[in-house]
């Protein structure tokens, strides 16, 4: 049944009005110009650009259409829904844990629960080899995505300081800073003060004055759990309404399972997914796969062909490896007074001045700071699974909740060619293999974390805090799919299309090269905006359909 | 079990139920019962989650345990996913099942008693064991890890436990916050409505 009501969840299609059903679709058989599977920070970011610019696009998502409103609550528990929940098989020295930690399910993906913080990556970031000896050099520097950092920043109406210390960009962020800060921000601002580290208030994809129609933050605190006011950006109420305005089409809780390629196997033909137990196809003369770091090698991997028997786009072998997640270590300390790590937005205050490389410390590269709030049931469970509190001693730190401050670690994590994602033997409800991840850090990784964690106690001891626990935690995920000049070495080029296959093309964080040392989202967003600019591009010289020019031959069928 | 002092004896998070968003309440509302017929444990699998959740969470309040059997039973009857699961783990539904029956059969070899009848210091020191993976040895151990076990029994008990509005009150957690606005976030500041130790 048509369904006028705007926001409406759970509904399957859009043409300015929802469907309840498939037989609805907007292009139907016909093909299109382009199919992104996934409307996450990337894949939502693409739909937004590529429809503004004239093309039709369908954005498929495995997820719901989110109502927040009706779907959102002030509750950790009810709210892990927005985390993909899939399981997952987890291996390595250190087994990661996912759903919500690392992971969006439904329309807007990882950025309807992020906590909001909004960096660009560093100039150093991109040249790890030639720099440090470490890692792997990008395709890209940082001035070929300053231009889709300050689109994006504004596009958005960041909110940041006037000036900020760090890296290339030093303000101002297009909406004034967030004022005022939390107790938690407050306490990492005076200890940082007392060493003589430099920080600020963080820059966030969060609104300090009205915007769009949205309102600024109401500091309710609860950014992980889906923001109710809208005050916070997310693709779900930003960038996809908005790419509905201008065409595209969202099919949701439709689950691709299968990328097609034509007889050739030089090219493909569209994607095939599952909504209801039931299997349709989408053609396109692109697919883009924006599914982030497990789910986009999966796709890749059990999308394997006679012509690409490893998987497609996989004539390197590298799909699926050199994942990162971020060392997320908490450090949390005591107060005499109550700190209250509920209240106002979770991360108010940070530092990059431990970012770049500084031999002196035994280690490369570096870290960022976040004073970061902290709800109940995320403390205890990572007090019970990662530092191994229960029974008597957990109940009295909680009892004492409101004396914490915390400050969360945001450690660059070296790429490892042993740090994959795989398909395992068992089945999901799609029928599709599960994944394995697999990770494990290394030397470098151990020593920097060893490092935030003595720094991070040293700023909240000289706050007047006493140091008191130590949660390991990881956060974000990268590679897996990473870009690079070498088809050899890489799964895509610098604009992110697939080396083997040259109307498949891969966004999002599973493009990374290394991690950086701060939160990914800018970065995830800007990579997509480039991307969406090459496709436009192509498009407007008569490119985007031009199948004969195969670029490369597979290197088995060579 | 020995109580442990609240900070904010005058505070109740539900004071404020009513000022919630429909959604939110709800849910909230939920956690105090009653609770539905049990899907998946049988009343002696139930009973012994209660012992291992007051162990875990040192509380045996009966109205929280009920909460805490009743999320468990409705996590291990859903089709909802588990995040992610070590290689070499069985899926959650088994893993529990047969842990439990596991720990019934290891207390018989150290307590020559179900796990049930034990007195508290050798359920407690059983649950430690199994956090260890040093739980007496018994057979079914070998498919079922008893880390992984006690992982997941503690980490769903958690996470129920510190959802009930009984406990957000003890430990002065503001709660559902929509669509009411934070206004005093600063240090030393607290909106009206917050918890405070002297309770004004």
């Amino acid at each position: 049944m048509e369904n006028r009501d705007f926001v409406k969840h759970h509904c399957d299609h859009y043409e300015g009005h929802r469907f309840d059903q498939m037989n609805n679709r907007k292009y139907g058989d016909r093909e299109v110009d382009i199919c992104i599977v996934g409307a996450g920070a990337a894949g939502s970011v693409l739909a937004y650009e590529l429809s503004k610019a004239g093309l039709e696009v369908v954005v498929i998502d495995a997820g719901p259409f989110w109502n927040p409103q009706s779907d959102f609550a002030s509750d950790e528990l009810a709210m892990r829904q927005l985390a993909w929940n899939d399981t997952r098989l987890v291996a390595g020295k250190n087994p990661l844990t996912m759903g919500h930690n690392n992971s969006g399910r439904g329309v807007g993906g990882g950025t309807v629960h992020f906590t909001g913080v909004f960096y660009r990556f560093h100039a150093s970031d991109f040249k790890v080899r030639t720099l440090d000896g470490v890692g792997e050099d990008w395709p890209i520097t940082y001035k070929d995505l300053e231009p889709y950092y300050t689109r994006i920043e504004n596009d958005i109406k960041v909110s940041g300081p006037k000036k900020f210390p760090w890296g290339e960009f030093h303000g101002p962020y297009p909406y004034p800073v967030r004022n005022p800060i939390s107790a938690n921000a407050q306490v990492f601002r005076r200890g940082c003060e007392e060493l003589g580290i430099r920080s600020t208030v963080a820059p966030l994809a969060i609104n300090s004055a009205p915007f769009d129609g949205r309102p600024p933050c109401t500091n309710r605190g609860f950014c992980n759990q889906g923001c109710m006011p809208n005050a916070k950006y997310s693709a779900l109420i930003h960038h996809i309404p908005k790419a509905i305005g201008f065409g595209a089409e969202i099919l949701s809780d439709s689950m691709v399972t299968r990328i097609l390629t034509d007889k050739s196997g030089r090219m493909v033909t569209g994607v095939e997914f599952i909504h209801d137990g039931m299997s349709f196809v989408q053609k396109a003369k692109v697919v883009i796969v924006a599914a982030f770091v497990v789910e986009t090698p999966r796709l890749l991997l059990s999308s394997a062909t006679p012509q690409h028997p490893g998987g497609l786009a996989n004539s390197s072998g590298t799909v699926g490896q050199y994942i990162m997640p971020h060392s997320g270590h908490d450090i949390y300390a005591k107060f005499d007074d109550e700190i209250r790590l509920y209240k106002g937005t979770p991360v108010l205050a940070v530092s990059q001045e431990f970012y770049e490389t500084d031999t002196q410390r035994g280690f490369a590269r570096g870290y960022s700071f976040n004073a970061h709030g902290s709800r109940p049931v995320s403390l205890a469970n990572t007090l019970i699974s990662r530092a191994k509190i229960w029974g008597q001693q957990l109940r009295e730190i909680m009892r004492d909740y409101n004396f914490y401050a915390r400050i969360t670690l945001v450690g660059e994590v070296l790429p490892d060619i042993k740090n994959t994602v795989t398909l395992s033997d068992e089945k999901d409800e799609y029928g599709m293999p599960r994944a394995v991840v697999t990770f494990s850090y290394g030397e470098n990784d151990n020593k920097l974390i060893a490092h935030g964690v003595a720094k991070a106690n040293e700023i909240l001891e000289a706050a007047g805090g006493y140091p008191a626990f130590v949660v390991p935690d990881t956060a974000h995920l990268h590679g897996g799919c990473r870009m690079g000049a070498d088809p050899r070495t890489s799964v895509v080029n610098q604009f992110g299309q697939s080396h083997d296959i040259p109307n498949l093309y891969i966004s999002g964080a599973s493009v990374f090269v290394t991690s950086g040392g701060a939160n990914p989202t800018e970065t995830v967003m800007a990579i997509a905006a480039r991307t969406a600019d090459h496709l436009i591009d192509k498009k407007n010289k008569g490119l985007l359909e031009n199948r004969e020019k195969t670029t490369r031959v597979p290197a088995h069928a060579r | 079990m020995a109580a442990v002092k609240t900070n904010y004896p005058d505070y109740n998070v539900l004071d404020r139920l009513d000022e919630w968003d429909s959604h939110t309440r709800e849910i909230v509302r939920q956690r105090l019962g009653p609770f539905p017929a049990l899907k998946f444990f049988s009343e002696r699998e139930a009973g012994l989650i209660a012992i291992i959740a007051r162990h875990i969470i040192f509380d045996d309040r009966e109205e929280i345990i009920n909460w805490v059997i009743h999320h468990f039973d409705s996590k291990m009857a859903a089709e909802i996913g588990e995040d992610q699961r070590k290689v070499g783990t069985p899926p959650e539904k088994v893993l529990v099942r047969d842990g439990l029956k596991a720990l019934d059969h290891a207390s018989r070899v150290s307590g020559r008693k179900d796990f049930a009848a034990l007195d508290t210091d050798q359920q407690f020191n059983i649950i430690s064991a199994m956090q260890m993976g040093n739980a007496p040895e018994v057979p079914d151990w070998s498919h079922i890890p008893q880390k992984e076990l006690f992982n997941k029994l503690a980490a769903v008990i958690v996470s129920a436990y510190y959802s009930h509005p009984t406990v957000w009150s003890e430990i002065g957690y503001g709660g559902p916050m929509y669509p009411g606005t934070y206004l005093r976030v600063e240090q030393g500041l607290t909106d009206r409505w917050e918890a405070t130790r002297d309770g004004k």
